[in-house]
């Protein structure tokens, strides 16, 4: 009978009767891979754990240690779990084998067997076996892929915040699997003045990052002082309408004048910013009027702009959706609303304390369920 | 999220009900996908019964109203709940994709000329 198995694979057969264990060597002698022998349960542990076989037949009733045993401690150990266990035995009953398979194993074949039949699922079990390393290969591979995009992509986001007269910054970053569509930039303009773009790509994973990362290249390559925030987002829109389809990215541009304390923005798509306001001990969202996600395609029309003044103690947060769109376990999101209670907190005061309540009240929130989308956040206060 | 389709009067409609988000999006574009590969050129989305969604679940909508606008075709989102209709605002998607009242006046907004 054909088969793909090859001489690197190996066989343990583990039987206490010499003669059972001679005719199991006589049957298998023709499936293709080195065959080894263990004569009782410690035997067997301990060739096992050296030789990795592929595949282990295993008789149940042996003295010392029993098959079963073998096979709860082969599935205990992480370096044995994976290796396919099947039970050969002259038990019987249907409570035998269940508990077989109970115990992780993937066949349970009666004595006396049918050669031909022990080939064929012998067979059938090397195959399902190599089948799942390979795919386990590949995911690794790919996760190792994602991996180098990930931090190709933390390159890309600003190495440190800047130092800006009166108005402190702190920043969060998570991505929700390894590489992900949110990005961040902060930019000095010129004297007193400071342009922060925050973007989120559809989707995530390698798609995401990609346009993440062309959205960065692009915001870069802006020739002009970015100090018009419509400007930078009908230039933006425009390269990423000839590469997005049929994704999109939301973006939020938004020019801070430290002398006048002043911020203007423009917003595609993207969460409305959020203000709390010092004097008035209040948070709320920033309504600014907006235009559809970029790269779909060109704005026929103006993009609005919408400039909002800050005073001392007001603190500014722009953010992508993967943080309002957190679930927990009762599907529920966590919302713009929770949001703005802990940006509101009365009992810290920097940017960092302040992401570190929003993070820490997101958590108690998502109670332990992960996130499935990326999360950026930025907040700025002005200094009192 | 369950999402349905008929075809009346040269009318592919969609129901969706549930939550469209990351989780359900590709289910849900599948079957838009494959309804639109017919010559249809009117398209409604009746979202009465849409609780949730997401960027992932504007992707659908968005791809749909793409592809009627290759084929010169028409499409209109109908019944929308208050929270749905606010993601449509914020999102800015309003001005992307006609949005109806009922499923009576999408079907109005389709016939026109």
């Amino acid at each position: 009978m054909g088969n793909n198995n090859s001489d690197t694979e190996s066989i343990l057969l583990v039987d206490d009767n010499p003669a059972n264990l001679q005719i199991l060597f006589q049957t298998l002698e023709g499936v293709g891979c080195k065959l080894l022998i263990a004569k009782n349960g410690q035997g067997a542990l301990s060739i096992a754990g050296k030789a990795l076989p592929d595949l282990i037949l295993l008789d149940i009733m042996m003295p010392d240690i029993d098959g079963y045993e073998v096979c709860r401690q082969l599935k205990s150990n992480p370096a044995t779990a994976d290796i396919p266990v099947m039970f050969l035995s002259a038990l019987v009953d249907t409570e035998d084998k269940v508990k077989g398979f109970h115990l992780g194993a993937v066949d349970y074949i009666t004595k006396p067997f049918q050669p031909d039949e022990v080939i064929a699922r012998v067979n059938t079990h090397l195959t399902i076996h190599r089948l799942k390393r390979e795919v386990e290969s590949k995911k690794d591979q790919l996760e190792h892929e994602l991996e180098v995009v990930s931090e190709v992509q933390r390159k890309l986001l600003p190495k440190q915040l800047p130092v800006i007269d009166g108005f402190k910054l702190a920043v969060s970053y998570e991505t929700s699997r390894y590489a992900g569509g949110d990005y961040y930039d902060i930019i000095e303009i010129s004297e007193n003045r400071w342009g922060f773009l925050i973007a989120d790509a559809e989707g995530h994973s390698a798609p995401a990052a990609v346009l993440m990362a062309m959205t960065c290249a692009l915001f870069r390559a802006y020739s002009d002082l970015p100090t018009d925030p419509a400007a930078v987002l009908h230039y933006l829109n425009k390269h990423l309408c000839k590469v997005a389809d049929p994704s999109f990215m939301t973006a939020l541009y938004a020019v801070y004048d430290a002398k006048r304390q002043t911020m203007r923005v423009a917003r595609a798509g993207h969460p409305l910013p959020m203000i709390y306001r010092s004097s008035e001990k209040k948070a709320f969202e920033f309504d600014c009027p907006g235009v559809y996600p970029l790269g779909i395609e060109p704005y026929e029309i103006e993009i609005p702009v919408a400039e909002i003044k800050l005073g001392p103690g007001d603190r500014f947060l722009i953010y992508t959706d993967g943080l309002t769109e957190r679930f927990n376990s009762d599907g529920e999101t966590y919302g713009e609303e929770r949001l703005l209670i802990p940006l509101a907190t009365e009992r810290a005061a920097t940017p960092q304390a302040i992401i570190d309540a929003i993070l820490g009240d997101l958590t108690n929130f998502a109670g332990g369920r992960p996130a499935d989308d990326d999360q950026a956040l930025l907040l700025g206060i002005v200094e009192s | 999220m369950q999402i349905t389709q008929k075809e009346e009067n040269g009318i592919v409609s969609f129901s969706i009900k549930g939550r469209l988000d990351a989780d359900s999006a590709p289910e849900a574009e599948k079957v838009v996908k494959e309804a639109l590969e017919g010559p249809t050129n009117r398209v409604l989305f009746n979202l009465g019964a849409l609780e949730y969604l997401s960027s992932a679940g504007l992707r659908v909508l968005l791809s749909a109203a793409k592809e009627m606008r290759r084929r010169d075709g028409k499409i209109v989102l109908c019944s929308l709940n208050e929270f749905v209709k606010e993601i449509f605002e914020v999102s800015g998607f309003q001005s992307l994709i006609p949005i109806a009242e009922s499923v009576e006046s999408g079907i109005k907004v389709l016939s026109q000329h």
